[in-house]
């Protein structure tokens, strides 16, 4: 399946820089529309108010943590479906474990490259 | 009721399986798998269906290893969780018909720990599976254990005598993300300074912890992109370190403290390095110690012991790195075979196989050992607690001293019992209020720390000097004092420094100083911040106090009043709001903070020459000096920092301008009047202020005179606060309870003035 590459990304992190950095790396496989939030709660007024076809969150941030961001679309009726991919520091088992039972998509440990992140976009949106 | 429920979710299980896409078990597949394994482990316990437990937890534990892409053989890692579904089923239908169920579940059990890689015991009862759980914990802990060991080793070999070095090249295309990884690192890495305030003053909130963990961790995850190794690694073992804070395995310590504090200040130096060598300025290789580092940091996780053996100097030498184990062992042998005896340090240096430097260094390192296993570590409440209660023993005690039948008593061997137990009673009180005490060192390094941030945004060049590191004051207002400082500091880096071209002109050197001075004097620890900047404008204070309606005419001000205006609320000179002051705090605020301690500001500024900001405050704030006065038969109590002066005025010296105050000629000044009596309503002995006495005491920032019948003498008093209900009334700080065992109200002037004005 190819995957429009016109989808509406929202791309959460607190530092500026790791957005930035996400957003060269979803530029180098091609996806163009790309919005940011700097932390869950900013992410979900984003969410409610925008159509947003992905995104890709900070595990760890202020206010509202990328696990919270989680938990509360997937408690959103209208949001519960958007494909979610999370950013984590770590391939701790328990902390994947907590994200996908939340109802992660998949996950991506930092750093990762483009390649890393193209292919994980694709498992998820293959399955959808 | 029965196993239907069981059955269902079970049945639920088999049908998603059924309808899974392919041949795999993706990420959310897993997601839903292990929430409803959850479920059904949740409701076999309950039923105790033990052997679907076992096959549930097993199957949860597989999805587990799924989710981090770490079972190999996809394809019979499918297979088999299918079967466990459709074992579940058997099992669980088993139940439903015949109440048990007589298979063995042996052989499965195996299959999937032969796919994890991870031994799964059938478990007959759900407390063997539960040891199962810990037991992978526990696994997985040492593995994280094993990593922090590489990317320590790793890093220590990147530690080239000239520094660590940061980077190899810099691609041009990661350049922009660079500068910006740079700018924003910085300002994160500024933010924890305060947090790690916040978090000292409150260890049990977590939220501070995370606000400190979080620029780690970010400057990590950004550093890990750029390649930047030494940075990503070292802000890695930070960033471990506050979370086992996190997690409570290590405790808010001073060493947590110091050691992340000084673990930012290298990594800023990293960070600010990069941007010297991308903006290609000459840079001198960094001197910082990461390996040291590390060590501390190493140190502070293991808890260091507070109460543990002192190594022995060969032990340190070791760990140094100086000497290898088996050196050690054969030198001591030589050390323990020579006549006489020597030391080990001596016979290492003897041999040549370490410098007079480092053993003198290793014998440092024992010093410090030894002082640190003095100490132990104390709740501060329990100390707060134990000092109330010893204030409370003092009065007690004096009490017994002045009741009348042991005054009038003639037993010498009663007599000289009392007076032992005041001796004993105040070594007790001056001891237990010294285990409060601590240097103002760590303050004034916090305010160096300060000063030099702030002089780098504003421009200027300002050194510091502290004197008095040593000067101890009550660990209680250490956290009381912080904000006034960092005002008065602001203040004097921001308004107080001129800049470096005024200076040049002025003819003072390019490079200005604050000067951070402490001291004991009487009863007080004198707190003095001074600069050598441009001094107090006097006329444009008067006139910016004029503009604000603050005063009415500058006639009869001496500079001391014209100074103080300052301290009234509305008050900031400051042209423009900057940075660093002009948050919309004035000096008011100091003002208040300062007197919430009791406490005193007196300024002396010279133009041109700079300014002295001289705090002083009483020694503890349990205790205080004060002069009893008696009006009528009431007593009160009258804070001694705050008289001037006690006197019987002249009748000469009374005046009483009709429609105006009255008052007292003091000095040539014209202070009013404030009868205390009628204030408080009570019956006076005398009216007339030439029979009576009066006392010149200090407001906040004017003085008046008090009218009482008699001064009965000076007595320190623990202050009792006079609860909710009281806690407003005007006039009125605090209880006392007197050495007679009455009780005295202990005045607030600037109240007492407030409502003589009504």
């Amino acid at each position: 399946m190819d995957i429009d590459k016109n989808m509406k990304i929202l791309v959460v992190d607190d530092f500026a820089t790791m957005r930035k950095v996400i957003k060269n790396l979803l530029k180098q496989i091609g996806f163009e529309n790309i919005t940011e939030a700097e932390d869950g709660t900013s992410a979900l007024r984003t969410l409610k108010s925008q159509e947003i076809d992905f995104v890709i969150s900070d595990w760890n941030m202020p206010n509202m943590s990328g696990i919270e961001l989680l938990k509360a679309v997937r408690a959103d009726d209208d949001l519960k479906s958007v494909p979610f991919l999370m950013v984590t520091a770590e391939a701790l088992k328990e902390n994947v474990v907590i994200a996908v039972k939340a109802g992660v998509n998949n996950y991506v440990v930092k750093p990762f490259t483009a390649e890393v992140l193209s292919e994980k976009i694709e498992k998820i949106f293959e399955k959808l | 009721m029965g196993y239907d429920s069981l059955m269902n979710l079970i049945d639920g299980m088999a049908s998603d399986f059924l309808f899974l896409d392919g041949q795999e078990i993706d990420i959310s597949a897993a997601g839903k798998f292990l929430n409803e394994l959850e479920n059904v482990i949740k409701e076999a316990g309950a039923l105790k269906v033990e052997q679907v437990k076992s096959v549930a937890t097993a199957l949860s534990g597989f999805l587990e290893y799924v989710v981090i892409d770490s079972i190999e053989d996809k394809e019979a890692g499918f297979d088999a969780f299918g079967k466990g579904i459709t074992l579940m089923q058997e099992i669980g239908d088993s139940f439903k018909n015949t109440g048990g169920y007589e298979g063995d579940i042996k052989g499965f059990m195996e299959s999937v720990a032969a796919l994890t890689g991870e031994q799964i015991v059938a478990a007959e009862t759900g407390v063997v599976a539960e040891a199962e759980m810990e037991a992978e914990v526990e696994a997985e802990a040492e593995t994280a254990v094993e990593v922090e060991g590489e990317t320590e080793a790793g890093a220590e070999t990147e530690v080239s005598e000239e520094g660590p070095q940061l980077i190899e090249t810099i691609e041009v295309q990661d350049e922009d993300l660079l500068r910006d990884f740079i700018v924003e690192g910085l300002e994160y890495i500024d933010e924890i300074e305060v947090n790690l305030l916040n978090l000292e003053q409150d260890p049990e909130n977590l939220d501070h912890v995370n606000a400190i963990f979080r620029p780690f961790h970010s400057i990590k995850g950004v550093a890990g992109f750029l390649n930047l190794e030494v940075i990503r690694d070292f802000a890695h073992d930070l960033e471990n370190l506050l979370d086992r804070v996190r997690n409570s395995e290590v405790s808010v310590s001073s060493q947590l403290i110091n050691i992340i504090l000084d673990g930012a200040d290298a990594l800023k130096a990293m960070i600010t390095k990069l941007k010297d060598d991308l903006e290609g300025k000459p840079t001198e290789p960094l001197e910082i110690d990461l390996t040291a580092l590390r060590k501390r940091i190493e140190k502070v996780e293991q808890g260091a012991p507070e109460t543990g053996e002192v190594k022995k100097v060969g032990e340190i030498l070791v760990e140094d790195g100086v000497i290898t184990d088996e050196v050690l062992k054969e030198e001591l042998e030589i050390a323990r075979k020579a006549d006489p005896p020597k030391k080990i340090g001596e016979t290492l240096i003897a041999e040549g196989i370490a410098t007079p430097k480092q053993v003198a260094q290793a014998l440092r390192k024992q010093t410090e050992q030894a002082a640190d296993t003095a100490q132990i570590r104390v709740n501060i409440k329990k100390l707060d607690d134990l000092i109330d209660m010893v204030g409370e023993l003092v009065i007690t005690q004096a009490m017994i001293r002045q009741n009348s039948f042991i005054l009038s008593n003639s037993d010498r061997k009663l007599s000289g019992d009392v007076s032992q137990l005041s001796g004993i009673t105040s070594e007790l009180q001056r001891t237990s209020t010294s285990l409060r005490m601590v240097p103002i060192k760590q303050t004034f390094q916090r305010m160096s720390r300060l000063v030099r941030d702030l002089s780098k945004d504003a421009g200027k060049q300002v050194g510091v000097v502290t004197e008095g590191d040593d000067t101890e004051i009550d660990r209680n207002m250490t956290e009381e004092i912080y904000n006034p400082l960092v005002h008065m500091v602001r203040n004097a880096v921001d308004h107080g420094i001129d800049s470096p071209e005024d200076r040049i002109k002025a003819g003072k050197p390019e490079k200005g100083l604050v000067q951070l001075k402490a001291f004991h004097r009487g009863g007080n620890i004198v707190i003095e911040i001074s600069d050598d900047g441009k001094g107090l404008d006097k006329d444009r204070i008067l006139q910016k106090a004029l503009e604000k309606g603050l005063i009415d005419s500058s006639h009869g001000l001496s500079d001391q009043d014209i100074f103080k205006l300052i301290f009234l609320p509305g008050f900031s000179t400051a042209a423009k709001v900057t940075d660093v002051s002009g948050r919309g705090v004035g000096m008011d605020v100091v003002r208040q903070a300062v007197e919430k301690l009791r406490g005193k500001i007196e300024i002396d500024s010279v133009p041109g020459k700079g300014s002295t900001f001289a705090l002083s405050f009483p020694l503890t704030m349990a205790i205080i000096d004060g002069m009893i006065v008696r009006v009528g038969d009431e007593k009160y109590i009258i804070p001694t920092t705050a008289i001037r002066q006690l006197l019987r005025p002249l009748q000469e010296s009374y005046n009483n301008v009709v429609g105006k105050a009255e008052t007292i000629n003091v000095m040539g000044n014209l202070l009013p009047l404030v009868r205390l009596y009628e204030i408080f309503g009570i019956e006076p002995e005398h009216k007339d202020p030439w029979e009576a006495i009066i006392v010149v005491v200090d407001g906040e920032n004017r003085t008046k005179c008090l009218l009482v019948d008699e001064i009965l003498g000076e007595e320190e008093v623990v202050i009792k606060s006079l609860g909710e209900s009281l806690k407003s009334t005007k006039g009125v700080s605090g209880g006392a309870i007197l050495g007679d065992g009455n009780v005295g109200l202990i005045l607030d002037p600037e109240g007492l003035f407030e409502l003589s004005e009504r």
